[in-house]
């Protein structure tokens, strides 16, 4: 933005600029009509705004619209969307077996993470299962020498238990 | 792509005939149909159909006549692509219109560039021209006066905020409607009668101030010369 713009502050009264640009367009009628009006006779920065407005239509009349497209345009763009369909179809085609290979490992590496997934939750079980047990149904007092302190976990109480244990074992 | 069906052929001929404007919707929502079915010719209708409003539109906002037609390319081979997503309870112009305005201002950010540069300023004679069509009835008629009015305009133009040139542009100069430049733009009717209204201001702010300097610059010539 340069400086002429950073300076310029309408005229116009801001709540009438809307029916100052209708006004301008010819598209008002009755009441709102006459009411801008009487507001234009009484408001000289609406009425040198409206005046510059209108300037502006003939300054911009002045000057003819973009080029019209040639007359056998749309055919050229047809043209043009069949070759570019074409050129997407042949780089699709190019890279179709990568695209199936990829599918095909993308499934392989799926498959393979989820019999993991499925071994270490078996095998975590078939090493726990006395552990467990044995914390479900102790009570915390009979475990630890100082029932004040209980585990929050089951982490926590093995934990315990392994420390209890070995304290124990040294006691003997 | 598929073969032509005899019934678009029957529509595409059915065009030139004069219809009412609901009937023109209804044709027109039946060649999209078409058109997202892959039928090529219909297609083709909706470019012929759109093709004079799209050009004005790119032209407008980019106004460098060597990139509008390939910018327009583009539009069209979008909208194309993306014919399968658009919702038939929408106006196929608008959609068109709004692909078109972002193709632009893509363009203009991949190119940076702006619309159009005039670095060096007008000369005296230049500005009493343009106090002429300013201050003129009507507008000039020879192809050389219009083609000066242009370059003179687009100065003018130069000198305001993107945004304003670009509605008073495609308002004045390219005949959209208000209403067609609140759907496109996505603005409500008034803002764009607001920002229109300020637009001119600006516009004409820029003129008085040139000639305001014009006439200072003479006015200290002649003082120069009395002594």
């Amino acid at each position: 933005m340069n400086e002429m713009e950073k300076e310029f502050r309408s005229t116009a009264c801001p709540e009438f600029e809307v029916f100052l640009e209708d006004h301008l367009a010819g598209n008002l009628a009755g009441e709102d009509a006459a009411k801008v009006s009487a507001h234009i006779q009484s408001c000289a920065g609406c009425r040198s705004a409206l005046v510059d407005a209108a300037a502006s239509v003939r300054l911009l009349s002045a000057v003819e619209p973009a080029a019209a497209p040639d007359p056998g345009f749309a055919r050229v763009m047809t043209a043009r969307i069949r070759a570019e369909m074409d050129r997407l179809a042949a780089e699709k085609s190019i890279w179709q077996p990568f695209v199936f290979l990829g599918w095909r490992f993308a499934a392989t590496a799926t498959l393979a993470l989820a019999l993991l997934l499925t071994y270490n939750a078996t095998l975590e079980y078939r090493l726990q299962p006395g552990l467990a047990s044995a914390v479900r149904q102790a009570e915390p007092r009979d475990m630890f020498s100082d029932p004040g302190t209980t585990p929050e976990s089951r982490d926590q109480a093995l934990m315990m238990m392994v420390v209890e244990s070995s304290h124990g074992t040294h006691q003997d | 792509m598929p073969n032509v069906p005899k019934g678009v052929a029957a529509s595409a001929s059915a065009i030139s005939a004069p219809l009412s404007r609901r009937a023109k919707g209804e044709e027109e929502r039946e060649l999209v149909r078409m058109a997202q079915n892959g039928t090529e010719a219909a297609f083709e209708e909706l470019v012929r159909r759109h093709q004079q409003r799209v050009f004005a539109l790119v032209g407008g906002i980019l106004r460098r006549r060597e990139d509008v037609e390939d910018v327009v390319q583009q539009v069209f081979l979008k909208a194309f692509v993306s014919i399968k997503r658009f919702d038939l309870r929408a106006a196929f112009s608008t959609w068109l219109y709004k692909i078109s305005v972002n193709e632009c201002w893509d363009y203009l950010r991949k190119k940076k560039v702006r619309p159009l540069v005039y670095e060096a300023d007008l000369s005296e004679e230049q500005v009493s021209r343009l106090d002429g069509i300013v201050t003129a009835d009507r507008p000039p008629v020879a192809a050389d006066d219009r083609a000066e009015a242009r370059q003179l305009v687009d100065w003018m133009l130069e000198k305001i905020p993107e945004q304003d040139r670009e509605l008073l542009v495609l308002k004045e100069i390219e005949g959209f409607s208000v209403q067609e430049l609140a759907d496109i733009l996505g603005l409500n009717v008034n803002t764009v009668k607001v920002r229109l209204f300020r637009a001119r201001g600006r516009l004409m702010d820029v003129y008085r101030r040139r000639m305001s300097r014009g006439s200072l610059r003479n006015a200290s010539a002649a003082g120069e010369g009395k002594e």
